[in-house]
């Protein structure tokens, strides 16, 4: 069994593989959405960094939906 | 020069020092862009033209519903069936007859964007999708023009200020092309579309006077559920599609 580190992710605890980016944590939290935006520690994070930026135990992570109503 | 109707008409924005005579002279030399007359473009128009912009220009293609009604409070149950931007110019001429309206019954597209925007010194984004926000950001960085993004789902809301070449555009937040799937319109509550498209004046009121708009590299998040207002620093995005290639393709 490989090691998990904790986060929060949209203000809940989870338990994730430490090995884990961002885009990895996309798709273990089924976030398909094209629009969404990523916050990660409070700092927006550009799509194209998803697949290099690791998680570490402790960081934050929120998944942003976008609006656009009118 | 204002008129003794004038003067007493904004006396009490003209009190703010950041306004006064000068800013409210300003106010009136501004020409916007209100792109949409839903529910953030009802509010935001009313709000325009009470601090006296002196020129809206209100575009939508779109006849009052009502569905709309909840929300899009420029528009009356009378009005059910009438071309929005005739029903908001009517009333908005009723609240400040100094202001100058343009209603155009019209889809925002390529090709009608150009005209739209001239000579524009700000657009108020009241849209509803994202394909039309990407339409008017184009234009935004094409011709330099700030760019007030507004939009909500439900009880959420968000809002930024594209400013070109300094803030990021709409498209280094959201970069994607690819057609939207939605199958039915997202739910919709009046007073979180007044809130954000409020939000959305403070700093177009802000851009024609002359002062920072504080959205500005900076994206706004409202959970009217939780009451929470949440700010979030923004970059330009090196890889944007829209403000960073065309820079390389202005490059010899």
């Amino acid at each position: 069994m490989s090691a998990t580190i904790r986060i929060t992710v949209n203000g809940i605890p989870e338990n994730v593989p430490s090995s884990a980016t961002l885009a990895d944590l996309i798709d273990l939290f089924h976030e398909m959405d094209r629009d969404l935006i990523v916050e990660h520690n409070g700092r927006f994070v550009f799509p194209q960094d998803y697949s290099v930026t690791q998680v570490a135990g402790g960081d934050r992570v929120e998944f942003i939906h976008p609006n656009f109503g009118g | 020069m204002l008129s003794d109707e004038e003067a007493r008409r904004y006396s009490r924005q003209m009190q703010l020092p950041e306004i006064g005579l000068e800013g409210q002279a300003r106010i009136a030399a501004g020409r916007v862009l209100v792109a949409g007359l839903g529910g953030l473009g009802s509010i935001g128009a009313y709000y325009l033209a009470a601090a006296g912009v002196g020129h809206l220009r209100l575009v939508d293609r779109d006849r009052v519903a009502l569905e709309n009604l909840n929300r899009q409070i420029l528009h009356a149950s009378t009005d059910i069936g009438r071309p929005k931007a005739a029903s908001a110019a009517e009333k908005l001429s009723c609240l400040n007859p100094h202001c100058r309206f343009e209603a155009i019954e019209t889809d925002i597209g390529e090709e009608s964007v150009e005209s739209l925007t001239e000579g524009c010194s700000a657009i108020f984004d009241a849209t509803d999708n994202r394909a039309t926000r990407q339409v008017l950001n184009s234009a935004s960085v094409k011709k330099g023009v700030p760019f007030v993004y507004g939009g909500i789902t439900g009880w959420e809301g968000m809002a930024s200020t594209f400013i070109p070449g300094r803030t990021p555009c709409f498209s280094c937040l959201f970069p994607s092309t690819a057609e939207s799937i939605a199958v039915e319109p997202p739910p919709a509550l009046g007073p979180t579309a007044g809130l954000v498209a409020s939000l959305q004046c403070l700093d177009t009121l802000r851009l024609l006077v002359g002062l920072v708009p504080r959205l500005a590299g900076r994206l706004l998040r409202f959970s009217g559920a939780t009451m929470e207002f949440h700010l979030l620093p923004i970059d330009r995005n090196p890889h944007c599609p829209v403000c960073s290639c065309r820079q390389h393709h202005s490059s010899p």
